[in-house]
């Protein structure tokens, strides 16, 4: 919507260019005089610059002013109204636009959230600050490097294992209160806010797996049909995977599908003391 | 449009042309026909067998990737404030304790006196307010640590790890600590 | 033709629209960043990526002398703190041998606090020698801690006492 909404708006602004004002309009409704434009409400972005194609360049924090009346209500649609119309260089990752797929995570205002999720603040004299995820290597803008939490993942072995056949061969069942441990953990969409907030996973992110790892990895320990939780929990057992977790609790402060990635370290190192 | 179009092509042939094969092309053809695409172009293309690792490229890339910015732009919240004050008091704790109880082993060689005798009498030779001031730098660290000690103990035992919660205790164990502090440093 | 013309003419179009955005767009300005201009203690290194991306991180093998027994001898010894740091307010201190228990408990507190900070700020994967140099000082300190601890305990008055007295001096 967040797109349409604004390709909508481009041609509206296109129009005298192109064609009378009585085509812009597809619907039945004629528009008998230009209604009066409320005030401008301009409102300061300032979002962080790198380019990989000028290396020895530092980053450099960019200003844009956009009109919050002409403006989406989320981050998302601001930043993807200043791509379409003020500066097409800006580079950001986004998709699903509501939610779900976790590419537009990055630090808003101090805090990592999903730019779809997260408002644009209404009040127009304070500027919003738009960072890339704390902490990460940055490919372009706000783009960050998520390598390294891929194959940290992959290192979890995030599927369900298993040495016996199901009884009856075609399901392995659950009941349902054996299948309500799994609730607040299959939500989490990897979109890597929290490992990324979490002070512990900057300083370690080579050897610390970070919270949305554990608790991914949680989601399989506390998982009824899954058979290898002992290697599971042997493999979590040292220094560096789960115990540089100090719940310090960015994890649980900044979540965007609101989990509790907190919860389940702490699970999960219930787990390990037994 | 069209002519537009056809225009915009032929003016992008003439630029690519060479001014040596413009010469050569020029006693064969006519410029019309070039324009028109008429001409066969040769365009010398060198091709080398890529040995190399395909991803080398990025991993070059990648050295020169900044790091983002994350203490200094991350928003001061009392989870994560009151977390690194709780290492903070811990250090300010233990490491004065080391090093005093260090002293203490060598004060027969090196002729300092860090007996309980000699540390009262210091201290009681100082004025009130220093007094008062020295207890509460003692009693602040040591009272926020183990409140905040209390808070940790609670959440590994999987209990108050809601956002709510967690805000809550964090500026209970604020206020609690300070003014127990203050406490002690005025007995 | 259209889409390789439409960003300049949309500016265009904006600018002579609106006299608001006209003085905005397209001269928005660059400030530099200053969090990262300034020098940091301990810069992450450039990024390298260990294997190809299919490949996961390696898994340390398990140990747990590191992992969870040492998570809840941690626990452990926090707990057993708690009444003994809150007697001494209810006696007004406390016999030899609780002290000592005190003192030991602290020693061992400290000690797992340090190395833990150790760990996290100075790792041994980025700085192997510093690290190495960093846990050898703590044990140091930690041996002589201990020692002068006993020393203080068994020659002086105990450290219970001898707080009571200078708070009261």
């Amino acid at each position: 919507m967040a797109s349409l909404r604004s390709t909508s708006r481009l041609f509206a602004a296109s129009r005298p260019f192109f064609r009378p004002a009585t085509f812009a309009r597809s619907y039945a409704t004629v528009e008998t005089g230009a209604p009066a434009e409320p005030p401008a409400k301009m409102k300061s972005f300032k979002i962080y610059r790198w380019n990989p194609d000028t290396p020895s360049e530092k980053p450099t924090m960019q200003t844009y002013d956009l009109d919050l009346n002409k403006t989406g209500p989320m981050m998302l649609d601001a930043l993807i109204r200043i791509k379409n119309e003020q500066d097409p260089t800006l580079t950001f990752r986004r998709s699903c636009r509501e939610g779900i797929c976790g590419s537009c995570a990055m630090n808003i205002d101090g805090v990592n959230t999903l730019a779809c999720l997260c408002r644009i603040p209404t009040d127009t004299k304070t500027e919003s600050r738009i960072y890339p995820l704390p902490h990460t290597y940055v490919v372009k803008d706000l783009v960050p490097d998520m390598t390294l939490f891929y194959k940290q993942y992959k290192s979890i072995k995030p599927y369900l294992q298993r040495d016996t056949p199901s009884p009856d061969g075609l399901e392995n069942r659950q009941s349902p209160e054996e299948r309500k441990k799994l609730d607040g953990l299959y939500e989490c969409i990897l979109c890597a806010c929290c490992s990324t907030s979490c002070p512990s996973y900057w300083w370690n992110s080579e050897e610390y797996l970070g919270p949305a790892i554990l608790l991914q990895s949680y989601r399989w320990l506390a998982d009824s049909r899954d058979e290898r939780t002992a290697e599971r929990k042997a493999a979590l057992d040292n220094s560096m995977s789960v115990y540089r977790c100090h719940t310090i609790l960015n994890c649980t402060r900044t979540c965007p599908k609101g989990l509790n990635p907190g919860l389940a370290i702490a699970e999960t190192k219930k787990m390990l003391a037994k | 449009m069209f002519s537009q179009k056809v225009a915009q092509q032929s003016l992008r042939r003439l630029a690519v042309q060479q001014p040596l094969s413009m010469q050569w092309s020029m006693m064969r053809a006519s410029p019309a026909a070039m324009a028109l695409g008429k001409t066969v172009q040769s365009r010398p293309v060198t091709t080398s067998p890529n040995n190399e690792d395909p991803t080398s490229l990025l991993a070059k890339q990648r050295l020169n990737r900044p790091v983002s910015p994350h203490l200094a732009i991350y928003k001061p919240q009392i989870g994560w404030i009151g977390s690194s004050l709780h290492r903070i008091t811990g250090v300010a704790m233990s490491g004065p304790l080391y090093l005093w109880a260090t002293a203490y082993l060598f004060s027969p060689t090196l002729g300092w006196h860090l007996e309980s005798a000699s540390m009262v009498a210091a201290m009681g030779a100082l004025p009130v307010a220093a007094k008062v001031a020295i207890k509460a730098t003692l009693a602040l660290p040591f009272t926020y640590h183990c409140m905040n000690g209390l808070r940790h103990l609670t959440w590994d035992l999987g209990r108050g790890l809601t956002n709510n919660a967690i805000i809550k205790s964090g500026w209970t164990v604020v206020g609690l600590s300070v003014s127990t502090a203050l406490a002690l440093a005025f007995i | 033709m259209a889409s390789f013309a439409r960003p300049s003419l949309l500016r265009q179009t904006l600018a002579t629209r609106s006299p608001l955005l006209r003085q905005n767009v397209g001269v928005s300005q660059a400030v530099a960043f200053h969090a990262s201009a300034k020098k940091q203690i301990l810069p992450p290194l450039p990024q390298t990526i260990q294997g190809t991306m299919n490949d996961p991180v390696p898994v340390p093998s398990p140990h747990p002398s590191e992992g969870s027994y040492h998570w809840t001898f941690e626990r452990a010894v926090c707990v057993g703190l708690i009444p003994l740091s809150i007697a001494p307010f209810a006696a007004g201190s406390l016999n030899p041998v609780m002290d000592a228990v005190l003192c030991s408990l602290l020693v061992a507190h400290s000690h797992v606090g340090f190395q833990a900070a150790i760990i996290d700020y100075f790792r041994p994967q980025r700085v192997p020698k510093f690290n190495s140099l960093c846990n050898w000082l703590l044990r140091a300190f930690t041996l002589t801690t201990a020692v002068g601890l006993y020393e203080f305990e068994t020659n002086d008055v105990g450290i219970t006492e001898a707080l009571r007295r200078i708070w009261n001096a």
